[in-house]
C-alpha cells in the first residue's frame, strides 16, 4: 500500500502570514502608544519646569521689589526728595501681584514648606514697611539707628525665606528634569526590550517561512522530478507520428496528476493510455507511475482495454488505500498495421478522432476508477490514413476564458479542427491556447497526447465505423 | 579594671581627636583679622553680645528675632574684627539645612571698637576665608 509522506499545507503558510501581520500591527501599535506616551510625558514635564521657571522669576522680581523699597526709604531719609517717595510707592504697589503669584504657583507644585516660607517672607515684608519704611519716611531723622537694626533683622528674615524658597524651587525643578530623564530612559528600554523581542520574532518567523518555502520547493521539485520520470516518452509506433505537450498549471501547487503513454506492445500493437488522477501535488504524481506501469504490466498480460481497466479498478483501491481518490482514464491498443483501435474508457471524455476537419468526441465506456468494480465496454474504431487520435486531461476543457467559462469539448473539438496535420505541433498549439484563454494562469496541468496515422505501405484497411461489445466478451488482438 | 581604664583612655583620646577635628573645620581662626560683611541685599552686620542669642535669632521666629534684637550691634560693612574663638555648624538658619559656625570677635574699629561679640560666619571676610557664595 502507497503511504505518502503529509507535507506542510499552504493553510500554514497563510497562518504565517497572518501572524506576522498580527505581530507588526502589534508592534505598530505599541510603537505608536509609545511614542504618544512620551510626547504626553515629556510635554507634562517641559509646562511644569516653565511653570517652576516663571515662579523663580517671580521671586527675583519680589526681591528686586524689596531692595528697591530699601533703597527708595535710604534716598528719601537723605535727599528728601519727593521722587523718591513716588517710587517707593510705585514699587510697593507691585509686591501683592507678585506675591499671589508666586503663591499660586507654589500651590500647584504641592511645595507646602516653600508656602509657608512665603508667608513668613510676607509677614517680614509686612512689619518692615509699618516698623521701619513708614517710621522712617515720616520722621525720616529720628532713631535711625534703631530703625536700621530693625529694618536689618526684617530683611534677614525675608533673605532667609527667600533663600528656602528658592532651594525649593530648584530642588523642584531637579526632581522634574530627574522625572523627565527617566521616562526617556524607560521608554528607550522598553523600545529597545520591544525592538529585541519583535527582532527575534521575526527572525523565528523568518526562519520558519524559509523552512515552509524550503519544503514547498522540494515538493514542487519532487513532483516535477517524479513527472519528468514518470510521463510519457512516447516510443515511435509504425505507421504513426506522435507528439504531446505538457502544460504544468501555474501554481507549483496545482502540480497534478496527469499521464499519458505510449507503450509497444509488439511490432504492431500499441498500448495507448491517458489518465487524469485526483488530487494535486506528489500524492498524484507519484500514482501516474503507479499508472503507467501496471496498466502496462496488466497490458502485457492481456491486450484487452476492457479487462486493462477491470483489473487496475481492481487493483487500485486496495493498494492505494484512500477511498477518496479516483483515475479518470483512456486506455486504447493500437493496430499499426490495420489502424483498428480498440479502446475502453473509464470516464475520461476528452479523447478526439480528427478526420479531415471532422472531429468526433469517443465515447466513455465505464465509470471512473476507483469507485465500483464494474466491466467496462470495449470499443473499436477503424482509424485512417491522415486521422488523428488526439487524447487530453480535462485541464484542456476545463481552461477557463476571462468569464470563467470552461472550453469544454466543443471548444476543444474545434480548437483540434482548427489545427494543422503534425501531431506534435497541434499538441503543443493546444496547450498554447489553453494558457492564452486562462491568460496564463493555468488552474491545472494539461497533458496532450496526439497520434497521426499514415500507412506508408498499402495494407488495406479494414473498413468500418466504430463498434462496441461486452468488455468480457470482446475478442482480444490478436498479436502477430 | 585596669582594661577598663585603658578603654576609658582611649575613648577620651578619640574624643578629642574628634573635637579637634571639628575644630579644625571651623572656618575663622583664633587670632585672624577678619571684616565683617553681611551680603549685598543688606550689609550691615548684627554682632551679638552672646553666642547663645546668636543661636536663637538664626533659628527663631520674627517675633522672636524682635525680642532679641536689643542685644545686638548694628556694624557697617567693612568694620574690622579679631577672632576670638569660632565654634563649628552650631548656627542653624530657619529655613535652612546648612549650618554657619559662631564666631568670638573683638570688634576693631567703628563705632563699636573694643567691644566683643558674636557673629555667624557668613558675615564674615578675610584672608584664608572662603569666598562665600555672595560676591562683595
Amino acid at each position: 500500500m502507497i503511504r505518502l509522506p503529509r507535507l506542510p499545507r499552504p493553510v500554514l503558510r497563510g497562518a504565517g502570514t497572518l501572524t506576522a501581520t498580527a505581530i507588526l500591527a502589534f508592534a505598530l501599535l505599541i510603537a505608536v502608544t509609545g511614542a504618544l506616551t512620551t510626547r504626553h510625558a515629556i510635554n507634562s514635564s517641559f509646562a511644569e519646569q516653565m511653570q517652576i521657571e516663571r515662579a523663580q522669576l517671580t521671586l527675583e522680581r519680589m526681591l528686586k521689589i524689596q531692595l528697591d523699597e530699601q533703597n527708595y526709604v535710604r534716598a528719601y531719609v537723605i535727599t528728601r526728595d519727593p521722587s523718591d517717595l513716588d517710587s517707593y510707592r510705585a514699587v510697593t504697589a507691585q509686591f501683592e501681584g507678585e506675591h499671589d503669584a508666586l503663591a499660586a504657583i507654589l500651590q500647584r507644585e504641592h511645595l507646602a514648606d516653600a508656602l509657608g516660607a512665603l508667608e513668613d517672607y510676607e509677614m517680614a515684608h509686612r512689619d518692615w514697611h509699618t516698623e521701619v519704611a513708614d517710621r522712617m519716611l515720616q520722621r525720616p531723622g529720628a532713631a535711625v539707628r534703631e530703625l536700621e537694626k530693625r529694618g536689618k533683622m526684617l530683611i534677614e528674615s525675608q533673605s532667609s525665606a527667600a533663600r528656602f524658597i528658592e532651594q525649593r524651587l530648584e530642588g523642584r525643578n531637579q526632581e522634574v528634569l530627574a522625572s523627565t530623564q527617566s521616562q526617556i530612559d524607560n521608554t528607550l528600554y522598553q523600545r529597545m526590550i520591544w525592538l529585541v523581542l519583535f527582532g527575534l520574532i521575526a527572525i523565528l518567523l523568518n526562519g520558519w517561512r524559509s523552512r515552509l518555502t524550503s519544503a514547498l520547493e522540494d515538493e514542487r521539485l519532487t513532483t516535477q522530478t517524479l513527472q519528468r520520470a514518470f510521463r510519457s516518452e512516447h516510443v515511435p509506433l509504425p505507421n504513426c507520428r506522435i507528439g504531446s505537450a505538457y502544460g504544468a498549471a501555474s501554481s507549483h501547487l496545482a502540480v497534478g496528476g496527469d499521464v499519458f503513454d505510449v507503450h509497444r506492445l509488439s511490432d504492431r500493437l500499441g498500448l495507448v493510455i491517458i489518465a487524469d488522477v485526483s488530487g494535486k501535488g506528489v500524492d498524484a504524481a507519484v500514482l501516474t507511475a503507479f499508472i503507467k506501469f501496471t496498466i502496462r504490466g496488466i497490458a502485457l498480460r492481456r491486450r484487452d482495454p476492457g479487462f486493462i481497466l477491470q483489473e487496475f479498478n481492481r487493483a487500485f483501491p486496495r493498494t492505494v488505500g484512500n477511498p477518496y481518490l479516483f483515475v479518470s482514464m483512456f486506455v486504447g491498443i493500437l493496430d499499426t498495421w490495420t489502424l483498428r483501435l480498440d479502446y475502453a474508457s473509464a470516464g475520461h471524455d476528452i479523447a478526439f478522432v480528427r478526420r479531415g476537419k471532422d472531429v468526433e468526441q469517443l465515447a466513455v465506456t465505464g465509470p471512473v476508477l476507483g469507485v465500483m468494480e464494474e466491466p467496462f465496454d470495449v470499443k473499436t474504431l477503424y482509424l485512417e490514413d491522415g486521422d488523428m487520435l488526439v487524447l487530453s486531461t480535462d485541464g484542456l476543457t476545463e481552461a477557463r476564458d476571462s468569464d470563467g467559462n470552461f472550453l469544454e469539448a466543443s471548444g476543444a473539438m474545434k480548437w483540434i479542427a482548427e489545427e494543422g496535420t503534425d501531431p506534435a505541433l497541434l499538441a503543443n498549439r493546444l496547450i498554447e491556447r489553453a494558457r492564452a484563454r486562462s491568460n496564463n494562469t493555468m488552474r491545472d496541468d494539461v497533458a496532450v497526447l496526439a497520434i497521426g496515422v499514415q500507412r506508408a505501405s498499402a495494407i488495406p484497411p479494414k473498413r468500418g465505423s466504430e463498434t462496441g461489445s461486452t468488455g468480457s466478451s470482446v475478442e482480444a488482438i490478436a498479436d502477430v | 579594671m585596669s582594661r577598663i581604664v585603658l578603654l576609658a583612655a582611649l575613648l577620651f583620646c578619640l574624643g578629642l581627636a574628634f573635637a579637634s577635628a571639628a575644630q579644625q573645620k571651623c572656618l575663622a581662626q583664633r587670632g585672624m583679622h577678619i571684616t565683617l560683611f553681611g551680603g549685598v541685599d543688606d550689609p550691615d552686620v548684627l554682632v551679638w553680645d552672646s553666642r547663645d542669642r546668636l543661636v536663637s535669632y538664626g533659628a527663631g521666629s520674627t517675633d522672636t528675632r524682635r525680642f532679641l534684637l536689643p542685644h545686638a550691634m548694628l556694624n557697617r560693612p567693612g568694620t574690622q574684627a579679631l577672632v576670638q574663638s569660632c565654634i563649628g555648624g552650631i548656627v542653624h538658619q530657619k529655613f535652612s539645612m546648612d549650618a554657619d559656625d559662631a564666631i568670638g570677635v573683638l570688634i576693631m574699629s567703628g563705632k563699636y571698637r573694643g567691644r566683643y561679640g558674636w557673629v555667624t560666619s557668613s558675615d564674615i571676610r578675610g584672608k584664608g576665608i572662603p569666598e562665600a557664595a555672595e560676591p562683595w
